[in-house]
């Protein structure tokens, strides 16, 4: 095994920098994969430096200056990092945009940033763009790399990204020493992405980040949990978003690891499975789904399987806690499921963004999978705290990389205040925003916004919650709904909750039920139901629910236990702005929204009535007529006969 | 291929009856399917639909009439000739080998255009290796136009009804087919399903220039998707034309979609 070594990121000071080395020193070492056609596609550094010297002297050619904007909008592919280092290596700054994103949302952040060439993967996205029509003046080219479906537009801004690099081939024969030249006038300080802030409140800002700082930042995290030139990396987070522009571009410049495009989103998991790669990064979420399909799946299977599983969760259960490993459940249940969802190979595992349940992180430390919490912001160049690998707490989210900084602001009694930090990767400011940045940049510190505290026996970095998102009640309990809305969700027969109860009386919730988990609980219980709106209603889920609502209200204190609830008819939707697209909830477009229910919550009706439409991703709408009940559990929150309830389920 | 134009009669079938003892399944029928055209073929229940298509790719032997494809008239096709001439087709109850995955029931679809010995493909080398590459690569096009890439490798078998069509659908266009002949591509599937399947058959003929006549009972579908319509009632041939004569078609509003009574 060889030794992880990184980039000089002091003399290779930008992206397109370091490409270039890596090409030079190790020309036929693999730099990236890419599935297509049901075989996976290799690409050295030595094509992958010349994929990017070709568009990017082809967008020269094209008439794109220093300065300018490239965006790209798609799934994950190479030629999507292909473009946005291009870009750079001009002078450029990139704008990644979520595959997801709506036109609208597009045309704020294509005019916002002044995109004037954009690489859009496929006719989907292509559609997208050409429907905005003149509204986004700024572009002159939109590149396209799948065909299908395009050819019968005649647009004369859309160019096949083929085409781009012929052009690109062209100009390179013609005058050799261009690109390189372009790439020599680069400099650290220049900014070279545009990274768009989540966005939870208000429309997303974008991070002015800038190569050299980056590339440092990367090195600290590197060093904290380092990766080797073989290891496999699958690129299935977003790259419009931080930590993937982190890992995907980042450290796979910085120590050159091999990068994984996966063929499409719907064969994630098979082909996660065949590259086992050696990091991942998943969202809480995503953990929560992988053990929730496990168990799900244990449902459908036979009765001896079922108690093998069992017993081996529980044997493996107790050793971890026990701090060793049990061989026998580790060979019979724990090695094959970890192969089973391709993290048979996984030597460092992460987590981020929100709170992950504690059973769903023992359970993968016990499956041998070492998760660790991390911690870090869009304008910090990402991550900036983590656990050690020996040093895992389901509280924390770890310690601070070695460039890092960070002090808690106007500190309660308890200590619990904000979070400010200084990084070495932070980023300039945001994009043409000066009075954002002066509101969040004071002296070089980020007020980050987040409440928390460092832990004084192992400073340890605990974080709370958003402070503009803890909420008091008309009694003056302070409370974190996220924190509430996690506890709940650690159900696995609930998707996504609403926790209310800012200046009211006492706390509700709006629940969404995981549709399914539950469809499979209702086949087995001989519960019938039409669709979503319909299983949300039946009395049999209502009981259900209520007993697991229940059951996280035993473990709160007794003020913050949630009195009142109901199961909402449709799923929050971030197409539907309810959720960012990190999947947040909009508290303010929810109690928008849903103020009628809401009020309903908060009066003495049993029932509210609704009668809405909704938009489906076609674009086709369906009327909803329904009325949901309103479940009340009383002052104590139902807690007084958990007991019994405990035994009925 | 044939020599054939875009827009020359590919196929006809001229005066063909069938008859399975004392039950006519179909009367002197006589119509042609051009080169890139889409023809559906309609008519309610036991209208014979289904018998027509077997009469043309030779599943069933009509008594009385001809049938001319590709320049050669004959009185009764063969279903091995039928396949080696360029004809594939899907079935109204899915015809797929339910223990196979995804890949190799399309790469039954390929077994025509296989040359190499069995000797060869047991065991891997010569034509028997540079054959399943090259035939490998044209059915990952297949798979990859009808985005069925995630049950690559799954059992079809497994598979909802809706994917096991699509999957069928893959197989007969593996064999490179002049003229594509579906039985009800669209029965039991929903609207998204629909209009999926509806935007592969244009596609199919954008991309590989195949012809398709196709049996449905969606009238939407076979309005929007097909450039001529027969219609049959009881073996009878009521009409043929656009889908707007069709439609127009006193007799046709009759029969098929049934006598009005205000």
């Amino acid at each position: 095994m060889s030794e992880a070594e990184f980039c000089d990121v002091g003399l290779y000071d930008t992206f397109p920098k370091v490409l270039a080395h890596n090409a030079d020193k190790w020309p036929d070492e693999i730099a990236m994969r890419e599935k297509s056609y049901g075989i996976w596609i290799e690409y050295s550094w030595s094509d992958y430096n010349t994929a990017v010297k070709q568009i990017a002297m082809g967008l020269r050619e094209l008439g794109f200056e220093r300065g300018q904007v490239v965006g790209m909008i798609g799934d994950n592919r190479p030629e999507w990092v292909q473009f946005e280092i291009a870009g750079q290596a001009l002078g450029g700054m990139s704008i990644g945009i979520y595959r997801d994103c709506m036109a609208d949302e597009a045309d704020y952040l294509i005019n916002y940033a002044e995109l004037t060439m954009i690489m859009a993967e496929d006719e989907e996205q292509v559609d997208k763009l050409l429907e905005l029509g003149d509204r986004i003046p700024s572009v002159k080219k939109i590149f396209y790399d799948d065909p299908r479906g395009i050819e019968k537009y005649d647009d004369p801004r859309l160019m096949k990204l083929s085409d781009l690099k012929a052009l690109g081939a062209g100009r390179i024969a013609a005058s050799p020493d261009d690109y390189d030249r372009e790439v020599a006038l680069g400099k650290a300080e220049d900014v070279a992405v545009l990274c768009t802030t989540s966005g939870t409140t208000s429309r997303p800002k974008l991070a002015m980040l800038q190569g050299g700082p980056f590339l440092q930042h990367c090195v600290a995290y590197l060093t904290k949990d380092p990766k080797l030139p073989t290891d496999n990396y699958c690129a299935v987070l977003p790259l419009p978003w931080i930590m993937e522009q982190v890992y995907a571009i980042g450290h796979s410049l910085v120590c050159r690891n091999i990068v994984n495009f996966v063929e499409e989103n719907d064969t994630m998991m098979a082909d996660m499975r065949e590259i086992a790669p050696n990091f991942v990064l998943l969202a809480p979420r995503t953990w929560e789904a992988l053990v929730a399909d496990v168990r799900t799946r244990m449902m459908d299977a036979s009765a001896f399987k079922q108690k093998l599983f069992n017993w081996g969760v529980e044997r493996g259960m107790k050793a971890f806690e026990a701090g060793r490993r049990d061989w026998l459940a580790d060979f019979l249940l724990f090695n094959p499921l970890r192969d089973r969802l391709g993290l048979g190979q996984v030597t460092s595992a992460a987590t981020g963004g929100a709170a992950l349940g504690p059973e769903t992180f023992k359970f993968f430390l016990a499956m041998g999978v070492p998760l660790r919490q991390l911690y870090g912001q869009t304008e910090l160049a990402g991550a900036y705290t983590l656990h050690e690998p020996d040093d895992v707490d389901f509280d924390t989210v770890g310690l601070p990389f070695d460039n890092t900084e960070i002090r808690i602001d106007n500190p309660d009694p308890e200590g619990v205040g904000e979070i400010v930090t200084r990084t070495g990767g932070m980023f300039l400011g945001f994009y043409k925003n000066q009075e954002a940045t002066d509101a969040d940049v004071k002296d070089g510190w980020m007020h980050t916004g987040d409440a928390g505290y460092i832990r004084p026996k192992d400073g340890h970095l605990v974080v709370i919650d958003r402070i503009a998102d803890l909420a008091e009640t008309n009694q003056g309990i302070r409370f974190s709904p996220q924190f509430i809305e996690n506890k709940l969700k650690f159900s696995p027969f609930i998707g996504e909750t609403v926790i209310l109860g800012n200046k009211r009386d006492y706390l509700t919730a709006m629940l969404c039920i995981r549709f399914d988990i539950v469809a499979k609980w209702a086949e087995q219980n001989a519960v019938s139901f039409t669709n979503y709106t319909n299983l949300s209603a039946r009395p049999e889920v209502y009981d259900m629910i209520e007993r697991e609502v229940r059951q996280v209200n035993a473990t709160l204190p007794e003020a913050q236990r949630v009195r009142k609830f109901l199961l909402l008819y449709k799923e929050l939707d971030a197409d539907d702005g309810e959720l960012t697209r990190t999947r947040k909830v909009r508290r303010g477009v929810v109690g928008e929204r849903y103020a009628n229910i809401i009020d309903t919550l908060y009066s003495d009706r049993k029932s509210v009535h609704v009668d809405t439409e909704i938009t489906f991703q076609d674009g086709t709408k369906s009327r909803i007529v329904t009325d949901l009940v309103v479940v009340d559990l009383g002052h104590d929150g139902g807690v007084g006969d958990t007991g019994e309830a405990g035994k009925a389920a | 291929m044939s020599s054939i134009k875009e827009g020359e009669v590919l196929l006809s079938v001229e005066n063909i009856s069938l008859a399975f003892g004392a039950v006519q399944a179909i009367s002197n029928v006589t119509f042609d399917i051009r080169k890139g055209e889409v023809r559906a073929i309609i008519g309610p229940n036991g209208a014979g639909k289904t018998s027509m298509l077997n009469v043309i790719n030779g599943f069933y032997h009509p008594q009385e009439g001809t049938i001319t494809f590709a320049g050669k008239t004959r009185s009764r096709m063969l279903p091995h000739e039928a396949a080696a001439q360029g004809i594939s087709r899907t079935f109204q109850n899915v015809a797929l080998f339910k223990g196979m995955s995804t890949l190799d029931n399309i790469m039954t679809g390929r077994v025509l255009k296989q040359k190499a010995s069995l000797i060869e493909q047991a065991f891997y080398f010569g034509r028997g290796r540079s054959e399943e590459i090259e035939h490998r690569e044209f059915v990952e096009n297949i798979i990859d136009f009808l985005q069925i890439q995630a049950i690559r490798n799954q059992p079809v078998g497994r598979l909802p009804y809706g994917l096991q069509k699509r999957v069928e659908f893959g197989r007969a266009l593996a064999a490179e087919p002049e003229l594509l002949l579906l039985d009800e591509p669209m029965a039991g599937m929903n609207l998204e399903e629909k209009e999926d399947m509806s935007r592969y058959i244009m596609e199919v003929r954008e991309q590989f220039g195949t012809t398709v006549a196709l049996i449905e009972h969606d009238m939407g579908v076979v309005m929007d998707l097909s450039d001529r319509v027969v219609v049959l009632d009881y073996g009878c041939q009521l009409a043929d034309g656009t889908p707007d004569e069709v439609s127009a078609s006193q007799q046709v509003i009759d029969a098929y979609l049934g006598v009005s009574h205000d």
